[in-house]
């Protein structure tokens, strides 16, 4: 058996075994949202913010879309400074969206009861030292051992059934709570108006009061103050005190609610839980610091500017710092806007799906028939050529799909259906150039030899055109036009192997065969009927 | 011989350079009237580009235009654009600019209008800043992908070879947008990509030509041979290829662009596909009467190519004896039906 016959053995059986492997496997390419129907959503950070702020934003927003329980959720950096999240088949769209763009709901509520006072909780690992500081003027500073994204929450302490890391689903333990937080009723459910939150670093559970439905609170106590309300907030150290702080500034808005919250905190006597204020995010209790010893009762803290004292040392630092990101942001390390939603609707998907595989196929089919017509059993080496070449674009494409996680989207789809097109001219190439040897009067194996050497190397030079358009398309582009790109680049580059593997033997196996020369089948008369030059 | 005969057996031989007068003429034409389109009537944008919500809808409820407008009119949505899709099975609504709780209202109302669900509606809702940044991206790509490929081709084949093509591109682009502009056809990101594959198309078929230009310049240079005539030769040996190669690429798109625009669900597919469809046949076309003629009448500037004009203006009387080329066999006998590829200079002097 001759080496091209081996050769194109092993191909075919590589090609075709592949594929068997891939579909057997189950590991055909995973469906983009646009063919399977979903949410796709792309968020865009300000120009120029940090690749660690980005890959923080977007742990942050898994763990909320894993909270929102939304089945593999794929959630990547896209460029320089965009999201791309998606949301396989998420029918409560607007929660969705709400849950990643948003950058959390950040408040400050009055605080009613502490575990920490409680002795029901062995809160042995409590912490909180009411060290309370003055400093001058309206400004007051308080201290409370405050941190915000290490949640390890000491569980052992909390009562059976408290979920530790929301503190909210109370149900087992009613007679506890009930002795703890008064304004729990007999059926063991909170009284509408307070909600329970953990407080992450120590355990320490803080019961704060809830907005209603109008956003005030439900049971007299003052309004809450926003994140909105915040204008600016900075981790600073103070010369004075020799500690760790964050300073804040708030609107007019702000800081009437904000007097209004210490001056109701400060009736109570120092140390007291309900002198502390809770800063909430996302229904989680962030930081609880207490209202400063200094602080008029009858007037709270004016002026619209605060001082949250966190301590010396430099884990003091680290929680300065992040409090005040929180506070600037909310849990998300940078503002994101919205740049776009698209949402397809499962039925849509499919329609679009069959779409492009009707054309696909069609095209195929159409290229195929012209392909056996002009170029006789060439032509059939090119639909055996296709074919080898389908195979492969599927065997990568499912590779990709379970290693890299790439998405087969409709702009991946187009790709291909274009890359038959580019596949089918270097048979075309070939083709023309073996036809031109043979007018030249060569011999067809001569011609067929020749033919390939000098086509190989027009279809390498036109193929690397179209490489580097689907590279600098990858590395450039966004969105749909990634996915185009990648297929494009795939398939030119496939190209150029099964051109050298496969058509280039195929082809020279029938020239050396009877349907080089003789019959309406064969090469020659492909050629046009042309006589070897003698 | 019959010229399908003489095409299927690449024996033609064409004066395109010859003609470029009459090419060059139809084609600053043709960029003309596609600037003029452009001026006059701009392109007409979608959504992606401007900042909107869309919405496509099933329509069990057999909502008809007036019916959606009534429904939307609660909402101050007066200046929707509502299209009915698939003979009416589908329904597209698209407004401005909307807040989040705007957009769920227009949701909610779309979804009761055609008795479907909310998340049965397909949607998209794009920020006002998002077109710009995807023609940011697409030109900071075409930029850096015509640096690149000026190189390549420089260094590949000749730097003039990459001017030329550059040029053909720039015809294509140009030709595509004007097409765009006075058919008002939407411009959507589907389409943009639909241009970015144009410009590989374009090039390709522009490489193939200039590839085989610069073989028999290195094969058949000899004193005896024009630059004039050797483009044209090699465009003749690839014409059937430039031929094959177009329908080809054609039929799946003409499939894409077919399956598109008369089956369910594939607007995205014909928006690309019309696209396509445009720019291959513009760049097979350009690769032939643009970028060609102008490297030949390029290169007829170049003092070699000049001198071997010369000789052969002064050789003139003795010109039927001239192809003493590789190629006699071959020239002789179509030399005979008069299609002579020769300087067109010459031809008008006569």
């Amino acid at each position: 058996m001759s080496r091209r016959i081996t050769t194109l053995i092993i191909v075919l059986l590589f090609a075709y075994g592949g594929v068997a492997a891939i579909v057997g496997s189950h590991s055909t390419p995973k469906l983009g949202l646009d063919l399977k129907g979903g949410t796709s959503v792309i968020l865009r950070a300000p120009e120029g913010t940090d690749p660690d702020v980005l890959t923080k934003a977007v742990e942050i927003m898994r763990g909320r879309i894993e909270a929102f329980g939304v089945q593999e959720p794929e959630i990547a950096i896209s460029g320089n400074n965009s999201v791309l999240v998606q949301l396989p088949g998420v029918t409560d769209r607007a929660r969705a969206l709400q849950a990643i763009g948003q950058t959390g709901v950040l408040s400050f509520r009055p605080v009613f009861t502490s575990s920490f006072q409680s002795p029901i909780f062995d809160t042995t690992t409590a912490t909180t030292a009411a060290t309370t500081t003055t400093t001058p003027g309206d400004t007051t500073s308080t201290s409370a051992d405050t941190t915000t994204t290490e949640a390890t929450t000491t569980t052992t302490s909390l009562p059976e059934g408290v979920d530790p890391g929301t503190g909210f689903t109370i149900t087992d333990s009613p007679e506890l709570l009930r002795a703890w937080v008064p304004e729990y009723d007999s059926n063991g459910s909170l009284t509408a108006g307070y909600e329970i939150g953990t407080l992450c670093n120590d355990g320490t559970t803080l019961a704060t009061c809830q907005e209603g439905s109008d956003g005030n609170p439900t049971n007299g106590t003052p309004d809450p103050m926003t994140g909105s309300d915040i204008t600016e907030a900075l981790a600073n150290f103070s010369q004075t005190t020799g500690q760790w702080q964050v300073d804040l500034k708030l609107n007019d808005d702000g800081a009437r609610k904000f007097q209004e919250l210490t001056r109701a905190a400060a009736q109570f006597p120092t140390g007291d839980p309900e002198r502390q204020i809770a800063i909430v995010l996302d229904g989680k209790i962030i930081s609880a610091p207490q209202v400063a010893s200094t602080v008029d009762a009858n007037i709270g803290i004016a002026g619209g500017s605060a001082v949250i004292t966190l301590g010396a040392g430099d884990n003091q630092q680290a929680a300065a710092q992040d409090l005040a990101v929180v506070l600037r942001y909310g849990s998300l390390p940078v503002s994101f806007e919205q740049d776009q939603v698209q949402s397809v609707s499962a039925t849509l998907g499919s329609d679009s799906l069959r779409s492009g595989l009707i054309a696909g196929l069609a095209g195929l089919i159409l290229v195929a028939i012209y392909m056996l017509l002009y170029y006789r059993s060439l032509g059939a080496v090119t639909i055996v050529g296709l074919s080898v070449f389908g195979s492969l674009m599927l065997i990568v494409l499912g590779l990709l799909s379970r290693t890299a996680g790439l998405t087969l989207t409709l702009a991946g789809v187009t790709g291909i259906v274009v890359s038959v097109g580019i596949t089918a001219d270097s048979y075309i190439v070939f083709y023309e150039r073996i036809k031109e040897e043979l007018h030249r009067g060569r011999t067809m194996k001569a011609a067929v030899d020749e033919g390939f050497s000098r086509a190989f190397h027009t279809i390498i030079t036109a193929d690397t055109v179209s490489i580097l358009a689907a590279v600098l398309l990858w590395l450039l582009a966004v969105g749909p036009v990634k996915g185009f790109a990648l297929t494009l680049g795939i398939a030119t580059f496939l190209d150029i192997l099964v051109a050298y593997f496969f058509t280039r033997n195929a082809v020279s196996a029938i020239a050396h065969s009877g349907l080089g020369e003789g019959g309406r089948f064969s090469i020659r008369a492909a050629a046009g009927g042309v006589q070897e030059a003698s | 011989m019959n010229l399908i005969r003489r095409l299927y057996r690449g024996e033609t031989s064409f004066d395109f350079v010859g003609a470029r007068r009459l090419w060059l003429t139809i084609s600053a034409a043709l960029v003309l009237v596609s600037l003029l389109a452009l001026i006059v009537f701009g392109l007409n944008l979608s959504l992606d580009f401007r900042g909107g919500v869309a919405v496509e809808a099933s329509n069990p409820a057999g909502a008809s235009v007036a019916d959606m407008r009534a429904a939307l009119a609660p909402l101050g949505l007066d200046e929707a654009k509502i299209q009915e899709l698939a003979g009416g099975a589908d329904i597209r609504v698209q407004v401005g600019a909307l807040t989040p709780s705007e957009s769920e209202a227009f949701q909610k109302a779309v979804a009761e209008a055609t008795g479907t669900t909310i998340s049965e509606i397909s949607l998209n809702e794009v920020g006002p800043t998002f077109g710009a940044q995807i023609t940011n991206r697409a030109l900071t790509a075409l930029i850096v992908f015509l640096a690149a490929v000026v190189l390549f081709i420089s260094w590949r084949l000749e730097w003039k070879m990459a001017v030329a093509g550059i040029a053909a591109l720039f015809h294509d682009l140009v030709i595509t947008f004007g097409i765009y502009a006075l058919t008002r056809f939407e411009v959507t990101p589907a389409t943009v990509i639909g241009v970015l594959t144009i410009l590989g198309y374009s090039l390709y078929d522009t490489v193939v030509v200039f590839d085989k230009v610069k073989e028999n310049v290195e094969e058949l240079h000899t004193d005896r041979m024009t630059i004039t005539e050797l483009v044209n030769r090699s465009m003749n040996q690839v014409l059937m290829r430039s031929i094959n190669t177009s329908l080809t690429s054609l039929l799946p798109v003409g499939s894409l662009l077919f399956v598109g625009s008369f089956l369910l669900g594939a607007q995205t597919l014909r928006d690309f596909a019309l696209a396509l469809f445009v720019g291959i046949a513009a760049g097979t076309y350009s690769s032939i009467a643009v970028a060609s003629p102008i490297l030949a009448s390029w290169k007829e500037h170049e003092e070699e190519w000049a001198r071997v004009r010369r000789r052969r203006d002064r050789g003139r009387g003795s010109r039927s004896e001239t192809p003493a080329s590789p190629t006699v066999t071959k020239q002789a006998p179509t030399r005979k039906s008069g299609a002579t590829p020769r300087p067109p200079k010459k031809g008008r002097k006569r």
